[in-house]
C-alpha cells in the first residue's frame, strides 16, 4: 500500500517536472514564431496563430484518440488504471480543446471576417469538444466506480470514432476550414522554416499533453490509494 | 493581395496571451491539487 502511495507521489511530480519543460518549450516557441519566423504576405500577423492552433488541435484530437483505446481496453481488460488514464487523458483533451476552440476564432475573424461558422469541421468540433464534456460531468454524476467507468469508456469510444470523422470533414464537406497542409498523403505545403517553428510546437504541445497526463493520473492514482473518489 | 504585414496584430497578441493562460493556468491548478496532496 505504501509503495503505491510512494509510487503514485513519484508519478505525480515527474509529471509536473514535464509539464515545467513543455512550458519552457512553449516560451522558446513563442520567441521562434514571433521573432524568427517569416510572416505570411496575404493573412499577415494572425497566420502565425497556426503554430499553436494547429498543435492544439493535434494534441486534443490526440488525448481523445487515446481515450478511447484506453476505453476499448478497459471494457475488455476490466483494469482500474484504464479508466484512471482514459479520464486523465479526457480532462487534458478538454483543455488542448480550449485552446484551439478560442485561438481558432482569434485567427477567423480577420483572415474569414467572422469568428465562427457552423460549417462541418467546425460544427464537429465543437460536438466533439461538448461530448467530452458531457464525459466528464457523467463521471461526476455516478457514484458507482463500475458504472462509472463502464458508462463512460462507452462515451469514450464514441469519441473515438468522431475524430476521424472530424479530420475528414474538410474533404467530405464544403467549409471555411482549409485542409490540411502537414497531415495529407502528399508532401507537406509549408515552406521549411515554417514547418520547423510549427514541428517544435507540436513537439512542445505533446511534451505538456504527456507532462499534464501523468500529473493527472499520478494525482488520481494518490486518491485511489489513499481512498478518495476525486482523482484530482 | 498582400496585407499590410503588421495589421491585425491584436488577434496575434490575444491568441497567445490566451494560450499561455489556459496551458500555465492548469499547470498551475495541477500544482496546487499536488501540494494539498503531500506531493
Amino acid at each position: 500500500m505504501m509503495t503505491d502511495a510512494l509510487r503514485a507521489r513519484r508519478l505525480t511530480r515527474r509529471g509536473l517536472t514535464i509539464t515545467i519543460l513543455g512550458l519552457l518549450g512553449l516560451a522558446a516557441v513563442y520567441l521562434l514564431a514571433l521573432r524568427y519566423t517569416p510572416t505570411e504576405r496575404f493573412q499577415g500577423l494572425p497566420q502565425k496563430i497556426f503554430y499553436i492552433h494547429v498543435p492544439a488541435a493535434w494534441s486534443a484530437l490526440l488525448a481523445f484518440s487515446l481515450v478511447g483505446i484506453a476505453s476499448i481496453l478497459y471494457l475488455w481488460l476490466r483494469d482500474p488504471r484504464l479508466d484512471r488514464f482514459a479520464d486523465s487523458t479526457a480532462a487534458v483533451g478538454l483543455v488542448f480543446s480550449l485552446v484551439m476552440l478560442t485561438t481558432g476564432p482569434l485567427w477567423g475573424k480577420p483572415v474569414w471576417g467572422t469568428w465562427w461558422t457552423w460549417d462541418a469541421r467546425l460544427t464537429f468540433t465543437l460536438i466533439l469538444f461538448f461530448l467530452f464534456l458531457g464525459y466528464r460531468a457523467l463521471r461526476g454524476a455516478l457514484q458507482d466506480p463500475g458504472e462509472r467507468a463502464r458508462f463512460s469508456a462507452v462515451l469514450g469510444i464514441f469519441g473515438l470514432v468522431l475524430v476521424p470523422f472530424v479530420h475528414v470533414t474538410v474533404y467530405l464537406f464544403r467549409t471555411l476550414h482549409p485542409q490540411p497542409i502537414v497531415l495529407k498523403p502528399s508532401e507537406p505545403s509549408l515552406p521549411w522554416v515554417m514547418l520547423r517553428t510549427l514541428l517544435l510546437s507540436a513537439g512542445c504541445f505533446t511534451v505538456l499533453l504527456i507532462g499534464f497526463v501523468t500529473t493527472r493520473y499520478g494525482l488520481a492514482t494518490q486518491a485511489s490509494v489513499q481512498g478518495g473518489e476525486d482523482a484530482g | 493581395m498582400p496585407v499590410d504585414p503588421n495589421a491585425n496584430a491584436g488577434y496575434l497578441l490575444a491568441a497567445y496571451v490566451v494560450t499561455a493562460v489556459i496551458l500555465a493556468g492548469y499547470a498551475v491548478m495541477l500544482w496546487r491539487r499536488a501540494k494539498k496532496r503531500g506531493d
